[in-house]
């Protein structure tokens, strides 16, 4: 392409102001402002979207200043040229490619393209091929900028090319996939865009076509502009003073070897060039600087960020700092509430598991839906709690299973919103894609409206246009390539629509956040560019997979030294553009934002070599450490709420009260309770529920009292186990539940041998599961006893509690705990001495329900002895273990401890909290460097 | 220099990054070309330091002769001079952007970019961030979890089986958190020995069988009858017969791999310490200090007895073993599937995938091979690598050497002498052996080398330290260079492989001040005081001093950070990892408040909201409810993600924070940095978002002028002028790492796995002995090295704080200072402070002597708004589309309707036909009607249009008459910016071709029918037709009043003229 037709003309705007104005000017030639400045005869090519809109802007703005207005030329970048020159009816779609790239892929004997694919993939399934399918796009792609398809490669290649037989294999490929497209009447686009630059139609009310300070067009365009230049004139315009002339070729490109050496001039290099730690401190720095703009900073200062993924940080120093700001790329649907919504009713689609209706269930539309379902009184936290508690008590594997468990006591939203989900997973199951996407989302949006004037709803309808275009797209595609299932086609659907971006336009006032190659064509006084980092500006490719370096060289293609050409051009035109009017500032980080070391650009180090090891000095130092001003502080104390202390407590609430006052206010007066988001499994408690259903049963079955076979005893537990677990969790069970309740089996079937065994060593049940309730002091203590057992020999009695802990608990150490330092501050009455060592009570169970029997004066008789009937993990420990060690006096201070703690209830002490380790306490969220300290209790709310 | 191949054992301090850089300035200055040189550590940091260190050498060079002649001189290149290095400094920040400098990792997943077809990976991948993978394990457990509409399915089943196997004896109550557990655990360990053939496989442990596991020939139950009467018969003791007693009972209840209960314990130990005596059948067994004599008969069921035990132990942990790698195939499988099959590769993914298979097939190694299958790693990575440069070669893994070996073979072998091999490290530093680094490499490459040609590779030891005072290099030298001492506490492998490695320090500082010594403190509560009272003394920051307190743990470093601040009023940083979304109120109440929109029957989360500053936020912006709460934050994290609607409300909680609260913001900053983290991830789920902020933990940024507390093995690479290590106490030195014992032939390769019995048991048996003492071993290797990098830490002064070992015989740190520094105590004087000690050198006084620090250089201002910059102000106006009309309302379920199309595509096409139209007459009607014959509803509407008699006017053509059709304007209007497109505008010219008036039509396709409708209609577009008439006046070159406007509603079609408005 190095040539220059007759018609190829180069211009020169100097670089001594902004291009903007000039280049309006220059466009409008001799315009003498007469009448409108009409520019409909022209075609401008531009090299970004972005520079096109600035242009059409600048033009308005020229002609305005004569009162007048413009007939705009046709603005278009050098890709949109492409792309909308040769469009054509039959030219296939992306999608339409990456089905085609699909098939071949999973179509084809892999060993017949053995460089290609040396190793045989796992599975050749669609995501596995729509993967590659996109690599290979995009390889062709890449290619096709520089005119090539995959079968030119090696001819370009030239001589001592090392993969020679891979690319011919690549070709093989590229040719089936143009075949199989062909086939089905479409022609390959990248095909079509190359056959299209061979001949590029020019329509014929354009007498000229211009390409505008575009250091870096797709080689294909030029390819079709040289072309042009056969019968039109065709002026490139560069942006630099004429005397750069040999700078540039005749597209108005860098030259890669004039741009290499050369010295880049930034005045005042040291004190324009900033250091900053890392992409948050260069985002402060760059939002202070407009913030010292005051009210209206957009066109005196502007912004470019060379690292785009340091962008949102901008962004949100800049909303900290009060002002707008504007990204220009937009943001892809993926981010949007309908792409979750949509991901959603996928899943729901291809399984109704209970996750998938979890997921749904909390989608912002789903809940509009079944508000305006259920009237005005529905509830979306009321449905959004009930579907949790469902999830806690049965939880049900899926769809199905909840909708049986839905228990009639339910607030009513719960079969409301089950049935809706019910109703949409129909549709999507009976009709095929797209048709039961778009059934289903008229379900769900049935009766609402989009007001266009309310910026989310616009929004909103925005994304039902798009993703309403990719259902279109899938559907057009889908009658020329069948054989994909639904789900396939739901992924190819969401990728499409959430790949795709939004733009909005600017609003007034708003600053621009620009990459680097839009800062050409910004013209505000003030620059300020963050992220000048190597690998950003200029960025490089080092290793691929296909192209690299060495390859790019011999086809044409874009190479390193051409990136760095490019850049060091355009940071020598923004540089010199503010030289005499405003100010270039040049911010570089030290580390990434995931700590990483980065380096400085390399055009900051383009300077005659006598400075160059000043300047390294200076690019390279250490990063100042931040004085620091940190010191962990507390934002503030949290103010509970107060209730009145409550007039009766389970048995458990005083072990509660005894581990920790506060607590026990916090879970048993405010009834604070957490919700596992995802419980997938039973927890301690429910698991322990399940057991005590079973041992409860048998004790009650009066014909099991005397019973002395394992077997019998078994078969009774493992019955009544079966029973109840079935109740709660239907038949169908989930693997974690599998897991657990068959460990629960081997427990029980444990405890039936051991029930056995003290049957036979003569224990009988006498009462079971009897409940009490015990008025001390003021308060009245709940309570239910597992059993009462009567040693017929001897006639002693026992109360035993079933414990299903992971390992067997001596009672004596689950009630009293060894004295700790600290607990001088316990009243006295908390506390005991037993086998000469003090002691603090943990708990007051098994005393309590001593003291429940004396209160029905059944304890006549030889004393009753108390203990537990261990479960434990270890199967092989489960066995009844008595507390031996309480004595009367022991059981004496436990009543003294009781009486205590109920006065204590009663008189609402609560305070001060126990500081416990944060695994151990299940309000460790509440508190930060000490339970007491994060609390401030006497302020009452 | 003189070397090609070098290896530099670089004791602590000694310079290791200066011997690295001048390695690389010497290559370039032999002429290698910077590209060509590939230097590989194990940060990202150190690899950063070390680019900047060669950049910084070179351009001190090109300016100062006389550091120029030292350097050449250092690098045996003494004609060098600064033009010389000036130009090597042009070359390598020219080259910058190709150097292969950096981390293993980094290299590593270059390579495999550049090969993934190769590596059967499909295309490109992305490397998982800890916190990503975090989030996938929990999606594939949930995956694993969920249940097939027809039942549980195969995999799940033997899941199950395999968990059941996993944990036998132990019927667990919960999966979840014990698979999590267990992937904690196991999962490393099976990704390098996935082969189920190595896991509890008793014929690869004992290839020549064991003679536990041999068939018994007596029943269990038979010897137990007769051994229980044998005893009954002897009427033992009480006391005796009492233990016997317990044995029988415990027997029958003890299942294999639960924990022996110690009933059983007793005689088994009992019996075992006179095992052989049993085996010949005349055995004196102790029992309650007493011994009894056993008969053979009563050995021989003794004897059949504890095989049954030992027997069923052994079986039992090689079945578990099974189990856990069934268990781990059976997650690997579906983690397989889901997450590395959809292009989400750890870096140790990444590395399995280059190391050498099985079979010893390496894509490196094809490199090697010039003819066929040859991989060409330089052409696709486009470079060549000829020189190896690799720091802390002592961490480096054997799967890490085993992916670089071939290419550094190739660099080795090279028969013309241009390519070289260079490695820096310390044995004695290596203190991540539990992340596969392995000191032993460092050793066996050296021999290996050598062995294929002697003398390749030249060994340098540097022993003296540029970085410590002589007081401490002496507390170094008194403690590690006592070999007598170690070897004595530590008999074995472990003291013998420091032994040699061993070389007596120097320091190169002789004339700093220092001070080294080790102080005796009681208990935790002592030392944490007395590491107050010495900052107190030494007063490090008021002398500009940098200053660190070591721990082992994270734990106790976050705990004496704590202490320090709060009791000694010492700012004080732990740089541990800070969880900054739950370690202040700010961020819980923010997640509290997250979980409660979600979930909102959490009442824990609702009231904990409730009980903040939130409460008031909130109420003000109308959120007083949960039902409020639930709609409003689910709305806004499901439109705009978490990073944004968390923002949003801590922009409002801002101002309620204390005015000088900088630590409240700083973490709100990291709670919105870390939700933007989460929110790439592309989830809306609160509860992940919940856990995901649970688990979040950000590196504090280096700070100056705090007291650092950290973990030595955080310190490792640092150097302070203050070391405190108040954290020595603590167990065995030589104590077996816990989980799976894997066993390694000397390549590395995994030969077995075993879930490893309790002592009692595994001590039976030479296999497992020999195993575990190699463990005890490498861990004391190891523990050694620890308090090695954490004592060389220090540059002027190093207090070491614990108890005297006094007469307990724990191998612990306090035994070993003991040992080696002495055992008396003494009084050490620090300052003025006077406390108790076992050993000190140096100066006391060394406090006295540091210079007051300089004041700090001023840095560069910032930058600052230009003063003049009003005056060069560019225009910038709010853009407006007066036709893109964002304003109505349409139905939201239509906007979803795959058929009809939507109203704006039909209007396109209207429209599309309308700017075909020039003119209009009964001719041109009749051609479109043929033209558009097959062009649907648009087309029949169209047409309607042309021939409506209503509408005649507007097609109507004639003399003097132009018209714009679709045309474009862009024009500056009321200072807005206005861009738009006319559908039709008719002007009319007199003779002369002056305008004399325009009209403009615009053409809808909304849907009206009636009169009310229309005049709605006509309302709505207004504004816009009068921005139309003003903009057409401009063009058109005539006066506003001059231009008319009329809509046309082509469902009618009707026609109203707009009034000027
Ligand atoms: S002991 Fe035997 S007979 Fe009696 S209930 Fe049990 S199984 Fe039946």
């Amino acid at each position: 392409m190095e040539f220059s037709p007759a018609n190829l003309r180069r211009h020169f705007i100097p670089w001594d102001a902004p291009l903007l104005p000039q280049a309006a000017a220059w466009l409008a030639g001799d315009w003498d402002g007469a009448r409108p400045l009409d520019l409909q005869a022209t075609w401008v090519v531009v090299p970004t979207r972005q520079s096109g809109r600035r242009l059409r802007e600048a033009l308005a703005e020229f002609a305005a200043a004569r009162g007048q207005a413009v007939f705009p030329p046709r603005v278009l970048t050098a890709d949109a040229l492409l792309a909308t020159g040769s469009a054509a009816p039959d030219v296939a779609t992306r999608l339409e490619s990456l089905l085609a790239w699909a098939e071949v892929l999973r179509e084809i004997d892999l060993a017949a393209v053995p460089e290609v694919f040396p190793v045989a993939p796992p599975r050749r399934d669609l995501a596995w091929a729509w993967r590659l399918a996109e690599n290979f796009f995009r390889l062709q792609t890449q290619l096709t900028e520089g005119g090539l398809g995959f079968g030119e490669v090696v001819a370009h290649a030239g001589a001592a090319f090392p993969e020679t037989e891979r690319w011919h294999q690549l070709a093989q490929l590229e040719a089936a996939v143009v075949e199989k497209l062909a086939a089905r009447g479409r022609r390959e686009s990248h095909a079509a865009r190359r056959a299209w630059a061979r001949e590029p139609v020019l329509p014929p009310e354009i007498r000229r076509v211009v390409l505008l300070a575009s250091p870096d067009p797709l080689p294909l365009a030029l390819a079709a502009l040289a072309r042009w230049a056969e019968r039109v004139p065709v002026e490139v315009v560069v942006f630099a003073p004429e005397s750069e002339a040999d700078h540039f070729d005749a597209w108005g490109r860098p030259l890669d070897a004039a741009w290499a050496q050369r010295v880049l001039a930034l005045p005042e290099f040291e004190r324009r060039v900033q250091l900053c730690a890392d992409p948050t401190a260069e985002a402060e720095r760059a939002a202070r600087v407009v913030q010292g703009y005051g009210a209206a900073p957009d066109g005196l200062v502007a912004l470019g960020v060379a690292d785009a993924d340091a962008l949102p940080l901008l962004e949100s120093s800049l909303t900290r700092t009060g002002v707008a700001s504007y990204n220009p790329e937009g943001r892809p649907w993926r981010t949007d509430a309908l792409h979750t919504l949509l991901v959603a009713l996928a899943a729901l689609r291809r399984e109704p598991t209970f996750d998938a209706v979890a997921a749904l269930a909390r989608c912002p539309d789903f809940l509009a839906a079944l508000v305006a379902r259920g009237g005005a009184t529905a509830s979306a936290a009321r449905w959004l709690q009930a579907l949790d508690e469902l999830r806690a008590e049965h939880l049900p594997a899926d769809l199905r299973a909840a909708r049986e468990h839905a228990s009639a006591e339910a607030p009513r939203e719960l079969p409301l919103g089950l049935e809706l989900i019910a109703e949409l997973r129909a549709v999507l199951e009976r009709e095929a894609f797209p048709a039961g996407a778009a059934t289903a989302l008229g379900i769900l949006f049935r009766g609402r409206q989009f007001d266009l004037s309310r910026p989310d709803d616009a929004r909103a309808a925005e994304a039902a246009e798009a993703w309403r275009g990719a259902m279109r797209e899938c559907l057009a595609a889908g009658e020329r390539f069948g054989g994909l299932r639904a789900h396939e086609w739901w992924d190819i659907a969401l990728r499409s629509f959430g790949e795709s971006r939004r733009t909005e336009d600017k609003p007034a006032g708003a600053l621009e956040l620009q990459g680097w190659l839009e800062l050409l064509w910004e013209d505000a006084p003030h620059l300020v560019v963050t992220g000048v980092n190597d690998g950003f500006v200029p960025d490089a490719v080092i290793g691929d997979a296909f192209l690299p370096e060495a390859l790019r060289e011999r086809l044409g293609l874009k190479t390193n030294a051409a990136r760095f050409a490019r850049d060091a051009y355009v940071f020598q035109a923004i540089a010199a553009c503010r030289a005499r009017h405003g100010r270039l500032d040049v911010l570089f980080a030290k580390n990434s934002a995931l700590g990483e070391p980065l380096r400085p650009s390399r055009l900051l180090l383009r300077c005659a070599d006598a400075e160059l090891p000043a300047r390294v000095a200076f690019l390279f130092r250490p990063v100042e450490a931040a004085p620091t001003n940190r010191a962990w502080t507390r934002a503030w104390k949290l103010a509970p709420r107060r209730a009145p202390p409550p007039a009766r407590v389970a048995v458990t609430g005083l072990r509660t009260w005894l581990a920790c006052p506060f607590r026990f206010y916090l879970a048993q007066v405010l009834r604070m309770e957490p919700v596992d988001a995802d419980k997938s499994e039973l927890d301690a408690r429910d698991f322990g529920t399940l057991c005590h259903a079973a041992l409860e049963a048998m004790a009650r079955e009066p014909a099991l009292r005397d019973c002395t076979e394992e077997k019998t005893l078994r078969e009774f537990l493992l019955a009544r186990f079966e029973a109840a677990a079935r109740a709660r969790f239907g038949a169908e069970l989930t693997l974690p539940l599998v897991v657990q309740l068959e460990s629960a089996r081997q427990r029980l079937a444990k405890a039936a041998a051991v029930q056995a065994r003290e049957r036979a060593a003569g224990w009988t049940i006498e009462r079971a599961e009897w409940k009490f309730a015990l008025p001390i002091g003021g308060l009245e203590v709940r309570g239910k006893i597992d059993r009462l057992d009567r040693h017929e020999p001897s006639g002693r009695r026992r109360v035993l509690d079933y414990k299903t802990s992971d390992t067997a608990i001596p009672p004596h150490k689950a009630h009293v705990r060894p004295f700790r330092p600290g607990d001088e501050r316990l009243p006295e009455w908390m506390q005991v001495t037993h086998d000469g060592r003090r002691h603090v009570w943990a708990d007051l169970q098994l005393p309590l329900y001593l003291r429940a029997l004396d209160a029905e004066n059944l304890a006549a008789g030889p004393s009753v002895d108390a203990g537990y009937f261990n479960l434990p993990k270890a199967v092989g420990e489960t066995a009844v273990a008595v507390w031996s060690e309480l004595t009367p006096e022991l059981r004496a201070a436990a009543d003294a401890c009781a009486d205590g703690a109920a006065a204590a209830i009663r008189a609402g002490e609560f305070w001060p909290p126990a500081e416990l380790a944060p695994e151990r306490d299940a309000f460790a969220a509440l508190f930060q460097h000490g339970a007491a300290d994060s609390v401030a209790w006497e302020v009452a709310r | 220099m003189s070397a090609r191949h070098v290896m530099i054992l670089a004791s602590a301090g000694s310079g290791k990054t200066y011997a690295l850089t001048n390695r690389f300035v010497a290559l370039l200055a032999r002429g290698a070309r910077p590209e060509r040189i590939v230097a590989l550590t194990f940060t990202r940091k150190a690899a950063g330091e070390f680019f900047d260190e060669i950049l910084r050498k070179l351009a001190r060079a090109a300016r100062e002769p006389e550091f120029a002649a030292q350097l050449a001189a250092d690098i045996e290149q003494p004609r060098l001079g600064p033009a010389d290095f000036l130009r090597m400094l042009r070359g390598v920040v020219e080259a910058m952007h190709r150097l292969p400098l950096g981390t293993l990792d980094g290299f590593f997943a270059r390579i495999a970019r550049a090969f993934p077809l190769e590596l059967g990976l499909t295309g490109e991948f992305e490397i998982l961030q800890e916190h990503a993978s975090r989030l996938e394990r929990r999606r594939v457990l949930q995956r694993m979890f969920a249940r097939a509409p027809d039942g549980l399915d195969t995999a799940q089943r033997e899941f199950i089986e395999a968990f059941k196997r996993a944990t036998f004896g132990a019927e667990e109550k919960r999966l979840a958190a014990r698979l999590d557990a267990f992937l904690d655990e196991h999962q490393e360990k099976f990704l390098a020995a996935p082969a189920a053939e190595l896991w509890g496989e008793a014929s690869r442990i004992w290839p020549r069988g064991n003679a536990w596991l041999a068939p018994r020939r007596r029943k269990l139950a038979d010897a137990v009858a007769d051994l229980q009467a044998a005893l009954a018969r002897r009427a033992l003791p009480p006391k005796q017969q009492a233990r016997w007693d317990l044995f029988f009972a415990a027997l029958p209840e003890w299942s294999p791999g639960a924990p022996l209960p110690r009933a059983l314990e007793y005689i088994l130990e009992n019996a075992l310490a006179v095992w052989s005596d049993v085996g010949r059948g005349c055995a004196e067994m102790t029992v309650e200090r007493k011994r009894i004599a056993l008969t053979p008969d009563e050995c021989a069921d003794l004897a059949t007895i504890v095989r049954e035990i030992v027997a069923a132990e052994f079986t039992r942990r090689l079945e578990t073993t099974r189990g856990i790698h069934a268990v781990l195939r059976g997650y690997e499988t579906v983690y397989h599937d889901a997450v590395r099959r959809g292009g989400k590769l750890t870096f140790g993914d990444v590395q399995r995938l280059l190391q050498p298979d099985v079979s010893g097939e390496s894509l490196t190694r094809a490199a090697a091979d010039e003819g066929e299958g040859r991989l060409f790693i330089d052409f696709r990575l486009d470079a060549q690598f000829d020189h190896w440069l690799l720091d802390e070669f002592q961490d480096t893994s054997f799967g890490q050497w085993s992916v670089l070996r071939n290419l550094i073979d190739e660099a080795v072998q090279n028969p013309a002498g241009e390519r070289s091999f260079f490695c820096v490290g310390d044995v004695k530093q290596a203190i991540f052996t539990w992340r596969e680094g392995d000191p032993r490499l460092f050793r066996e490459i050296f021999e290996h080398y050598n062995r294929m040609a002697p003398g390749a590779i030249a060994e340098k030891h540097l022993v003296q330290s540029w970085r410590s005072g002589p007081a401490i290099i002496e507390m170094v030298n008194a403690i590690f260079g006592r070999g007598d001492a170690l070897a004595q506490l530590f008999p074995g492998a472990a003291s013998e492989a420091w032994n040699r490695e061993w070389r007596a320090h120097e320091s190169a500082r002789a004339q700093l001040a220092s001070h080294a010594a080790w102080l005796h403190a009681a208990d935790e509560p002592e030392r944490f005081a007395l590491t107050v009272r010495l900052l107190h003394e030494i007063a490090p920051l008021e002398r500009g001093l940098e200053c660190a307190v070591l721990t082992q743990t994270n734990a106790t470093a976050t705990a004496l950070a704590d202490y320090l601040r709060r009791e000694g009023g010492i700012p004080a940083i732990a740089e541990s990892d800070l969880r900054v979304g739950t370690d202040n109120p700010l961020g819980a109440a923010l997640l509290a408040l997250a979980q409660a929109a979600a979930h909102p029957g959490d009442t824990l989360a609702q009231e904990h909201w409730q009980m903040t500053q939130l409460r008031a936020v909130l109420a003000a912006e109308g959120v007083a409810t949960p039902e409020a709460l639930t709609q409003r934050l689910l709305a806004q994290v499901h439109a705009d993600g978490f990073e944004r609607a968390m923002e949003f409300w801590l922009r409002r909680i801002e101002p309620t924070l204390a005015p000088a609260d900088a630590f409240s913001r700083e973490r709100a900053r990291q709670f919105v940095a870390a939700a933007a983290l989460f929110d790439a991830t592309g989830s809306r789920d609160v509860a992940e978002f919940v856990a995901f902020m649970e688990r979040h933990t950000v590196r504090d940024a280096e700070t100056a002028g705090v007291v650092r507390v950290m973990t030595i093995h955080k310190s490792k690479g640092l150097g302070f002028d203050v070391v405190v290590l108040p954290d020595l106490e603590g167990q065995r030195l030589d104590q077996r790492r816990g989980g799976l014992a894997i066993q390694r032939t000397p390549e590395r390769a995994v030969e077995w796995v075993l879930d490893l019995p309790p002592k009692l048991f595994h001590a039976q048996d030479e296999t497992l002995s020999e195993h575990v003492r190699a463990a005890e071993a490498e861990a004391c290797y190891e523990a050694l090295s620890l308090l090695y990098v954490g004592l060389t830490r220090a540059k002027r002064a190093m207090y070491a704080i614990s108890k005297p070992a006094g007469t307990s015989e724990s191998r612990n740190y306090p035994k070993l200072l003991t040992a080696t520094l002495g055992a008396h105590e003494q009084e050490i004087r620090i300052g003025q402070l006077a406390c108790a000690g076992g050993w000190s050198a140096g100066d006391p006084a060394w406090m006295t002597r540091v210079k007051p620090p300089a004041p700090a250089a001023k840095s560069p201002e910032e930058t600052a708004p230009i003063a003049s910059a009003e005056q060069w102000r560019v225009p910038r106006r709010a853009a407006r589309r007066p036709s893109s009309g964002k304003a109505g309302v349409i139905d939201a379920a239509q906007a979803f309707a795959l058929e009809g199309g939507s109203a704006a595509d039909f209007g396109t096409e209207v429209h599309a036909l309308f700017a075909a139209v020039e003119w209009g007459g009964a001719e041109t009607v009749g051609r479109f009607a043929r033209e558009w014959s097959a062009r649907g509803d648009a087309a029949a509407q169209a047409l309607a249009c042309l021939r409506a008699a209503e509408l005649a006017e507007v097609w109507a053509g004639g003399a003097g008459r132009e018209v714009w059709r679709e045309r474009g304007f862009e024009i500056v209007l009321d200072g807005a910016w206005v861009t738009g497109v006319f559908d039709r505008v008719v002007i009319e010219r007199d003779a002369a071709g002056r305008a004399r008036r325009a009209a403009v039509f615009d053409f809808k396709t909304d849907r009206v029918a009636t009169e009310e409708e229309i005049a709605a209609a006509v309302e709505r577009h207004a504004a816009q037709l009068n921005s139309y008439r003003r903009v057409a006046a401009v063009l058109a070159g005539v006066a506003v009043a001059a231009v008319t406007c009329e809509l046309i509603f082509t469902r009618g079609p009707h026609r109203r003229t707009v009034p000027p408005g």
